[in-house]
């Protein structure tokens, strides 16, 4: 029985498989140590760095929907000063790619942070997080606003000799209009999706259930429409796609591939099966093989192919 | 650029590290997410208050530390979709048995309820810090309804290593107190100090007036605490509803006395990733930063801890 070949190139990066942690999901890199090995895995993205510190929002941050959560976090994290300073060092010594979601509130914010994270640092890829839900006046209104995209991408991109990767937003009218517009911009993939805009109810308290109002909705109820918009997006531009939502099995994660995504993101499975990527791998090598595949690169797609 | 420094040799580094490092790190992979066999599920006390008593077989009970917690999938598929977050009052590793009290109070609690003897649960654990154990002296432990359910392996441990514990508890009424492991506590022989809301039990006042009323004498030296007091408290242990923890801790700072409180919020991950469950903390300097209740807790410093939510 020959192994599956799980290689993936993508932006420019040379991956050992094709499974990636989603920013937010996996803090940085140490958290699941325990449970599954960051060389297990082909990169990991670790949280959304703004320039200042944050604190985030307060709780409640999170709650339980039908077969997903909302989260309205506000992106916590230490900001970028700290982040290069006590966290790339940690995150240069972990055994795989790591892409760094970064965030912010204009185009200097996101020109700053790339500038700031270089090559040098051993960082794999910067990750434009131009989508989050979460803040006031935040990153999304880049995600929301074709042109805007473009520019935000293009300026990062002008700045930075690390691959671009544009996260998209799922909360457009048309997908691929927002994925041809960071293409254009120059971003070396796309990212998609983040989570969709939800709001869930306290009917004891009479009030919204997380202190935001509205939250970040992700797991898999949102499957079937990540999974749509990585199809359109598949159509719609060349650049690599990393497709994610919702996917907690292998058989999710292979759903996203034949659609056409090169690389797949684990979120908030990680949650619920803190080694959903080890098995997510196995069950797609598995699938590979009894489908005689040789390498999983040859799924990307394939159901594109069929229409 | 240094060659050490350009991506393909980066990688290259990276994947020499990678097939050295995985065997490694990958043993102990399972040792902490464990299927746990249920040997007991039942209702303590009088079925209206919900209060239940589980005993879970696996290897989690090897490890575990009084104030830690398990985080447990209470059926498989989507709905519920999060795992849950559960204390553990007593620990025995030579049965490698874990009880977890729990109370009914929605979906989550409500499915585990009708979980039966012989099936497994998808068990993540055991997480988290838990309390400190003083060397020697007198252990005073605080709690507010069932609070007292991560307290019971703290004072088993505490007695093991020859403290000598004093419990403070208050609750509703009689019955909860009864249905939340009343009769295990005094198998315990301890002294223990009560009260009830209702007066149906103990003394009709809040847990917080006999502490202080206790805290004053020692303050006062006048401890007269009866024989199994050996001296003054050296830790105090709380844990209950949020403003009651707020009022003992800062009775017990007030008196100079170090108190470790246990937190409790929502979290999706618990292994401090998802940062929903975060609490906000103060250092000496006044320099406010979060700290996570499934990783940095769910046992903090009280003198840390800042209750305003408005953080």
């Amino acid at each position: 029985m020959s192994p599956i070949d799980f290689r993936t190139s993508l932006a420019g990066l040379n991956l050992r498989n094709p499974l990636i942690t989603s920013s937010g999901t996996y803090g940085f890199g140490d958290e699941y140590k325990d449970y599954c090995p960051v060389e297990a895995l082909g990169a990991i993205t670790v949280k959304g760095i703004t320039p200042e510190p944050r604190l985030g929002n307060p709780l409640p941050r999170i709650t339980e929907t039908p077969a997903g959560m909302l989260n309205a976090v506000g992106l916590e994290n230490p900001g970028l000063e700290e982040f290069l300073r006590s966290y790339v060092p940690r995150l240069q010594k972990l055994s795989t790619a790591v892409i760094v979601n970064i965030s912010g509130f204009s185009v200097e914010d996101y020109v700053l942070m790339a500038s700031s994270i270089r090559c040098d640092s051993g960082m794999a890829a910067l990750e434009v997080n131009i989508s989050c839900p979460n803040i006031k006046h935040g990153g999304m209104h880049f995600g929301t606003d074709p042109r805007s995209a473009e520019q935000v991408i293009a300026a990062v991109k002008r700045k930075t000799d690390l691959p671009v990767i544009a996260k998209l937003s799922p909360n457009v009218t048309d997908i691929a209009e927002m994925a041809r517009a960071a293409a254009a911009g120059g971003a070396d993939a796309v990212s998609l999706i983040n989570t969709l805009l939800g709001m869930s109810i306290d009917i004891d308290k009479r009030s919204p259930a997380i202190a935001n109002t509205y939250g970040g909705l992700s797991g898999p109820a949102i499957r079937p429409v990540a999974v749509r918009m990585v199809w359109q997006v598949a159509q719609a531009v060349k650049i690599p796609i990393i497709g994610m939502g919702g996917i907690i099995t292998w058989q999710d994660a292979v759903e996203f591939l034949l659609a056409g995504a090169t690389a797949i993101s684990i979120g908030t499975g990680n949650f619920i099966n803190p080694r959903a990527p080890l098995d997510i791998l196995a069950g797609i090598g598995q699938y590979c093989r009894k489908h005689g595949f040789k390498s999983s690169r040859d799924l990307v797609g394939l159901a594109q192919m069929r229409r | 650029m240094k060659i050490n420094e350009c991506p393909g040799v980066v990688r290259v580094l990276k994947l020499l590290n990678f097939l050295t490092a995985y065997q490694v790190s990958y043993k102990g992979c399972e040792s902490m997410l464990a299927d746990q066999e249920v040997i007991i599920n039942e209702v303590l006390g009088t079925v209206d208050l919900g209060i239940r008593k589980m005993v879970l077989r696996g290897p989690i009970a090897l490890e575990a530390k009084p104030g830690q917690f398990v985080h447990i999938q209470v059926r498989p598929g989507l709905d519920p979709l999060l795992r849950r977050p559960f204390s553990i009052t007593a620990i025995d590793p030579e049965r490698q048995e874990i009880t977890l009290l729990y109370k009914i109070k929605g979906k989550g609690t409500e499915l585990l309820s009708k979980v039966c003897p012989g099936q497994m649960l998808n068990s993540l654990g055991p997480l988290g810090k838990g309390f400190s154990l003083p060397k020697r002296g007198d252990l005073w432990l605080v709690a507010g309804g069932i609070g007292v359910f991560p307290l019971y392996a703290l004072a088993v441990a505490a007695i093991k290593q020859g403290l000598a514990v004093r419990l403070f508890w208050g609750g509703e009424s009689y019955s909860l107190l009864e249905c939340s492991g009343l009769a295990m506590w005094k198998e315990l022989e301890l002294p223990v100090h009560i009260s009830t809301i209702d007066g149906s039990y103990g003394q009709k006042c809040l847990v917080t007036d006999i502490l202080d009323d206790y805290l004053q004498k020692y303050s006062q030296g006048d401890l007269g605490l009866g024989p199994a007091t050996t001296g003054k408290p050296v830790q105090v242990a709380v844990c209950g509803p949020k403003g009651m923890m707020q009022a003992v801790t800062e009775l017990c700072l007030e008196t100079g006395l170090p108190v470790e409180v246990s937190l409790e919020e929502h979290m999706a991950c618990g292994l401090g990733a998802c940062l929903g469950c975060v609490v906000t903390m103060k250092d000496q300097q006044g320099k406010v930063r979060r700290a996570k209740v499934c990783q940095d807790g769910p046992v903090f410093r009280g003198k840390e801890v800042v209750w305003d939510v408005s953080y």
